[in-house]
């Protein structure tokens, strides 16, 4: 069968063309399409029941077969004809690339993104991290400032300090080697008198009773340090418990002294 | 429009160098994102400051605040 190597995009659309009609497959058209017209044919009967007689006649048409044999329809495939195997070249549209700087700057791409992508999270996490802290407002009000010289020797005052009271201690020279004689294996909470304080004359500590959290009375007791009215704590001039239901000394918050500048905090 | 020979190069070497270990490239991305979150933050804060020139306390500080106070 001769076909024509260059067909036109209209005849490829409607995917079927004329063939010469001299050809055995001809017949064999011929034959289906005879089939299918009786079939045809049939069918416009049964359906034509309650259509008039004058449409009748137009339906019940009669026509030779071979009108329809001219025709044949094609697959795309074989419709495209022989010598269409050849790939067209695409040169013209591909990148100029080697595969190395292709792959390199694919990983380079990926890579970037990642960057960018982790960076973005690392950020992210950070806030909500940096939220749970305190703010600067707060951190401002944590730290208090003591000046030294408004408290004369032996005499304690209490300042408040994050919503608790804290006991500066003035101690005199009698009260520091009384602290010192102690003997450290005795007491309840052993604890040297050199780890609770900074220098000899400050004892810095906070007023909350160690038992159950009361405010113990200064310069008051038994051993001249504090003494808690709720349940009978005695602590000695170093902050210790000595007698009573108190399990440990009190506590040594964190402070510094700069001259004659506590910051307690 | 061939591709130059230093292109070709280049790639080559970064692939080599940073993509072609696995464990190379993940590092690689972890350090380049700290690197980067650093270089973006700071950007963007002398960005603000230069848009924000004199407005900000600490352009203004030396008006209110005595040097030998603090």
């Amino acid at each position: 069968m001769a076909l024509p190597v260059k067909i036109s995009a209209s005849v490829i659309n409607r995917t079927f063309f004329s063939t010469p009609n001299t050809t055995a497959a001809v017949k064999a058209v011929g034959a289906t399409a005879a089939a299918k017209f009786t079939t045809h044919k049939s069918a416009s009967k049964s359906s034509a029941v309650s259509i008039t007689s004058a449409s009748r006649t137009i339906t019940n048409f009669t026509s030779s077969p071979k009108n329809i044999g001219y025709q044949q329809r094609f697959s795309s495939g074989f419709a495209a004809g022989p010598g269409s195997e050849k790939v067209p070249s695409f040169g013209d549209y591909t990148k100029e690339r080697t595969n190395d700087s292709s792959r390199a700057f694919t990983y380079f791409m990926l890579g970037a993104s990642g960057t960018v992508v982790a960076a973005t999270a690392q950020s992210a996490v950070h806030g909500f991290l940096m939220n749970m802290s305190a703010s600067a407002d707060v951190l401002a009000m944590a730290k208090v400032e003591v000046d030294l010289n408004n408290i004369p020797l032996g005499k304690t005052v209490t300042i408040k300090w994050r919503g608790k009271p804290v006991f500066v201690k003035h101690r005199t020279q009698e009260e520091i080697d009384e602290a010192n004689s102690v003997t450290i294996k005795s007491l309840p909470d052993p604890q040297v008198d050199a780890d609770r304080t900074q220098t000899p004359e400050w004892l810095v500590v906070v007023g909350i009773c160690t038992h159950l959290g009361c405010v113990p009375i200064s310069d008051s007791g038994d051993f001249g340090g504090w003494y808690c009215p709720c349940h009978g704590s005695h602590y000695d001039v170093s902050g210790r418990i000595r007698k009573g239901p108190a399990p440990l000394n009190l506590e040594v918050p964190e402070y510094t002294i700069d001259g004659s500048t506590m910051v307690i905090g | 429009m061939a591709l130059s020979a230093v292109t070709k190069s280049v790639s080559k070497f970064t692939y080599n160098t940073f993509f072609k270990r696995e464990s190379v490239y993940f590092s690689t991305v972890v350090v380049g994102a700290v690197a980067f979150s650093i270089y973006f933050n700071s950007a963007v804060d002398n960005w603000w400051d230069n848009r924000n020139k004199g407005k900000q306390w600490k352009d203004i500080k030396d008006k209110y605040v005595k040097p030998a106070e603090e």
